[in-house]
Order: C-alpha cells, then structure tokens, then sequence
C-alpha cells in the first residue's frame, strides 16, 4: 500500500509533513552527517536577522525535567552570511527551505522577506514573532513580544505578505490568555499558515548562589515536557483559523507528531529532540508512514483534526 | 565526521574516589577521533535526562576508546551504574583536537583535577608523533583526587604533583608547579582543568612567551555547532563573532583568543 504523504501548506509543496524547528537545526548541513537531511519535508533555519547577532551572554542554557530552557538570544550568522555561504549547500542538496526571520522593526522584516524571495533564499518564509530571549527582562517590564498582540501580528503580518509572493508563515507564541485571537488575527491579515508553538518562558534559580540559571533571567522551555500545552494550543488555533497549522513543541516521536496531526496540524517541526538524537526528524517521517499503513490511511491528509471528541 | 551508535561497554570502574573508566567498543568513533575530541553521551534511555553529557575522550584503542569522569550530578550518576556487557548510545567524535607539531620541542601537559581526562591520549599521540614524551603536572585537592600518574610514568612522561594540601607532590597549584618547570622557548603547554586554574596557566604562559592550548568545559545541549547553548566571549572585534561555540569552535581553544576578563567576572574569579 502507498501511502501519501505529501501536504500543502499555505502554497509551500512539502514532500512530507515533516520539517524542523527554526534554531534546533542550524542551516541544515551540520545534521547531514548523520542522515540526507534533504528527505525531510522542509528544513527550517534558524532566525535570521539583517545583521549578524552575537546573542545573549552566557549561560544560555540549562536542563530542566524532560526539557531544556534556553536564553540563547537569536545568535546567528545574519542575512548576508546565509545566503553567500548556507544557501548554496541547502539548494545543491535539494533542501526545501522556510527562511525563519527576526527583525527590530516591520520594516525589518519586510526587507528580510523581500532580500530572501530576490536572492532565492526561500521556498517559504516563517517569521519570528514568538521569541522570548531579546529582550532584557530585567528592565522590558516582563517580555512583550509581538505574538502576544493581535493587532501588532496583524500588522507585522501584513508588511511581510506586501513584501514577498513567497508563502508566509507567522510563528506565534504560547504565552497568551487566548491562542485563537493572534491566531486569527495572522490569518486575517493574510498569513499563508500558522507555526505553533514557540517556547514558553520559564526561568530557573539556583538556590545555592540566588542567581537566575541564565544570564537572561528568563528563557524558552522546549522539549516533551511542554508537548501537551502545545498539542492544546494548536487544537484550539485550528478550531478558529482555515489556514494550515505547523504544530510543534515536544515532538520525539511519529506517536508524538500524530497528536499534533490529530489536532489540526498539516505539518510538524522537531525541535531540540535533534538535539539527543540528530535523526529524529526523519524517524518521525517514516514513522508517520507505519502509522498510516497500521491504520489502512492512504493520505496523511485525511487524519489532520482527526481527534475524536468522544 | 561523528557518527551516533550504541557501544558495548567493556570495563567500567571506580578510578580514584567518584571518578570513573569507561571503556566502550567503538571502532567507527575510535578510527576517527584524535585527542582532545569528545563524545556525547546518553546517559540513560527515556526523556530523562533530556540532554546527553559531554564527555573527553581518554584514550583511543584500535576498537574503542575510553572515558574518565567524574560524578557530578544526575546525569553522570545514573551512568556510573550502568554495568559491563550493557550499551550507551554515544554521538561523537565532536570538536577539535589538540594540535600536535614535532616542532615543538618541550610539550607540557598540565591537568586540574579531572581535567587530567583527555591528557593519557595525548601523551601517547604526542610520543607516537614526535617521539617525545612530555612533561605533565597533575594538580588536585589532595592525594586521592590524582589520577593517571601511573598511566603517564608507565609511559616514559617526567610527572609532577601539587595538591592544594600538600598530600602528593608540591603544596600548591598546578600554575606554580609550571612556573617550577621554567618554560621556555620551544615549549608548548595544554592545560585543562578548573576555569582558574586554565586561566592562572594561561597568565604564566604569557609571561613566559609560551604558547598554550586549553581544553573548555561548557554545558552543552546538541554538542555539534548547532544550539549555541555553549558560547564563550573570545577576544574579537567584531561583535558578532564575540561568542565562540566550545563544542564546534573549541572545546581546544590557543588560551590568547579567550576573553579572560568575561570568563573571569562570571565566576568571580573562582572556578
Ligand atoms: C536552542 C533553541 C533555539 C531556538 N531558536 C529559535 C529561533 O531562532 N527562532 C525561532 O523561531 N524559534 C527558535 N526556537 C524554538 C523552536 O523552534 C521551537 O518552536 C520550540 O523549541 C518548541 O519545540 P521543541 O519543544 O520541539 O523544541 C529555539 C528553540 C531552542 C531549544
């Protein structure tokens, strides 16, 4: 039995639904030792911004139970390093790329998007709105990110889709009252899809010293220990929005991937699991076959909001 | 190129008091590792611990290689009690090794503690590629905290002790027992051990005109270049190459590229 597996997202043709997690997977070649990362559906690189980032100080990370916080703060080679020196390897390996992008300002990120559809630096664009580490939270009055207004998603949302034909792709932020209302407010403002879920801030103090773990104060929380907020998040983004959703947060497994799939998401991105296993990306690609033969599915298609309500 | 695989475990003991050996069958790793490289490992099956643990490489055999650490958290604890003929899935090798030039005439090895853990392999590439043994100096709280002094004489390397309280060796610290050495043109020294202690060798190398290599500890997440969980401030000027990744841009950095003062201020001058 053969099995589909292919989806379309927002106009973004991915041989399989399965891509990886913006900042989890570099620019792609690093984890080609450890499999053809071109089988993936999509390789999504980490943040890039118009000028090359330092980040934070460290330390930028700790362990936490069955996850990791991170204040890694969007260290990254910039617009120009990408796609003089990554882009060429994505392209010769026949990687399908979503250009993830961060800017200071709409502006920003509107150039971004334009300088990537110009110089083919992007098969889809996937703009950070979510990331809870540039900003200081000592002195930012807590963390204000874009995603956690509607109207300045709506807004951010639009200057990208003015500035580029390419398919876009809003990555929103767990850390809201109300997902459906940033969701709605993308798709209204013309988002091509929804990626769901970023970090959710957390922080660390050790108790010997007093000080917060991260230099930051604060960080992103990832990894399977926040998997069941992020499955929820999405189920209730894809009750309100039509536009498909790229589910993530947590994913180690295909059996993870289809709770994401059953929930509404049309894609999944693996996120720091690479991190202890580089290939488990692609063991979620063949495990969502299996599942599909196990269940006599011949569309992956077909299970996406498939959760029974019982 | 690093490869993931699940390696036997073939010996696995106490090596002085909460350290331990850890030999593995590797043959893919070991043909491709050179000292100074680590591995990471997974310390146990299961989402926790999440992360695997950076670990040097002690010594590298035909058909595997060895590990030498110590118990520090939880991590390193449940993978002390896994036993021979067991297996631990390991990712490596990963990083940059140790330079080696058979012309450098005077290598001196200097270990902190269990910083001594990549040293055995370097002395024996060392010997096997110039022919010459060098010279260590093992540093250590106190005499039970000595490890590899056998391995390093049985090979024909001078050695030299200190101990903070003067239980084996000098009364002092691996710094000062370097000073003693008096080196000189021709010398190269790598050191690797406690912050302080890296920084304090760093201090007498400059002094001396001597070049040396240091080998960094970070806590580290993916342990490939990929994270930039374990960035340390180098000494550029531009900014945006001021964080240098310990796992893929080190963990063996020239001591002269580190920023010393960052370092320094986040420990408070301690390790
Ligand atoms: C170390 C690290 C760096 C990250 N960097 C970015 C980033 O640059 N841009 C972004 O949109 N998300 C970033 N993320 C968020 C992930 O892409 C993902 O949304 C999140 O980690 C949840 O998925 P996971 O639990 O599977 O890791 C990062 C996550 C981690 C752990």
């Amino acid at each position: 039995m053969s099995v589909n597996l292919q989806v379309n997202i927002g106009g973004l043709v991915m041989k399989n639904p399965v891509t990886v997690g913006s900042g989890t997977f570099g620019y792609g070649q690093e984890y080609n030792n450890y499999f053809d990362v071109s089988q993936l559906g999509a390789i999504t690189v980490k943040s890039l911004s118009l000028k090359p980032r330092a980040g934070n100080p460290p330390p930028r990370l700790v362990e936490t139970p069955a996850g990791m916080l991170n204040a890694i703060g969007l260290q990254n080679v910039g617009i120009d390093a990408y796609l003089s020196e990554k882009l060429p390897w994505l392209r010769k390996h026949g990687c399908t790329i979503i250009a993830n992008i961060y800017g200071h300002t709409p502006d920003e990120y509107g150039q971004l998007a334009e300088r990537l559809e110009r110089e083919g630096g992007a098969d889809a664009i996937e703009a950070n709105l979510s990331c809870p580490n540039v900003h200081n939270a000592r002195d930012a009055g807590g963390c204000k990110l874009v995603a956690q207004s509607p109207e300045r998603v709506a807004e951010y949302t639009r200057i990208v889709k003015s500035a580029t034909k390419l398919p876009v792709f809003v990555k929103l932020s767990p850390n809201v009252m109300d997902i459906t209302q940033p969701a709605l407010a993308a798709e209204e403002a013309g988002a091509d899809a929804i990626s769901l879920i970023n970090t959710l801030i957390g922080m660390g103090i050790n108790p010997e010293t007093r000080r917060s773990i991260l230099s930051n104060m604060v960080g992103g929380l990832s990894g399977p220990a926040i998997r069941p907020v992020a499955v929820k998040m999405v189920w209730e983004a894809a009750s309100v929005v039509k536009i498909p959703i790229i589910g993530m947060g947590g994913i180690c497994t295909a059996g993870d991937a289809m709770q994401f799939i059953l929930a509404g998401a049309r894609a999944v991105a693996v996120g720091c699991a690479s991190f202890r296993q580089p290939d488990t990306a692609l063991q979620v690609v063949n495990g969502l076959e299996d599942y599909c033969k196990r269940h006599g599915v011949v569309d992956i298609n077909e299970l996406v909001g498939g959760v029974l309500t019982r | 190129m690093p490869h993931v695989v699940d390696c036997k475990i073939t010996a696995h003991q106490e090596a002085g008091r909460g350290h331990y050996r850890m030999a593995l069958r590797a043959p893919k790793i070991a043909a491709e590792a050179s000292p100074g490289q680590f591995c990471m490992i997974e310390v146990r099956p299961g989402y926790h611990p999440f992360l695997r643990r950076p670990m040097s490489i002690e010594r590298i055999f035909a058909d595997g290689i060895s590990l030498l650490y110590k118990v520090e958290g939880e991590g390193t604890r449940l993978l002390s009690t896994v036993a021979v003929g067991q297996s631990v899935s390991v990712q490596g090798p990963l990083g940059k090794p140790f330079p080696i030039n058979p012309a450098w005439e005077r290598p001196i090895l200097v270990a902190g503690g269990i910083g001594v853990a990549p040293f055995p392999g370097l002395a024996e590439a060392i010997i096997s590629k110039t022919g010459r043994a060098p010279e260590v100096v093992i540093a250590a709280r106190n005499d039970s905290l000595i490890l590899c002094e056998k391995d390093f004489k049985r090979m024909g390397c001078r050695v030299t002790l200190a101990t903070d309280d003067g239980s084996a060796g000098r009364k002092g610290f691996a710094s000062e027992a370097l000073a003693d050495l008096e080196p000189g043109p021709g010398a190269v020294v790598y050191a690797c051990g406690p912050l302080a202690m890296m920084y304090a060798v760093h201090e007498v190398c400059v002094a001396r005109g001597v070049t040396c290599y240091a080998s960094l500890e970070a806590f580290m997440a993916c342990g490939d270049g990929v994270c930039m969980g374990c960035v340390i401030e180098a000494n550029v000027e531009i900014e945006a190459e001021r964080m240098v990744r310990v796992c893929a841009d080190g963990p063996v950095f020239d001591t002269t590229i580190i920023d010393w003062t960052a370092q320094r201020a986040r420990t408070g001058g301690r390790s």
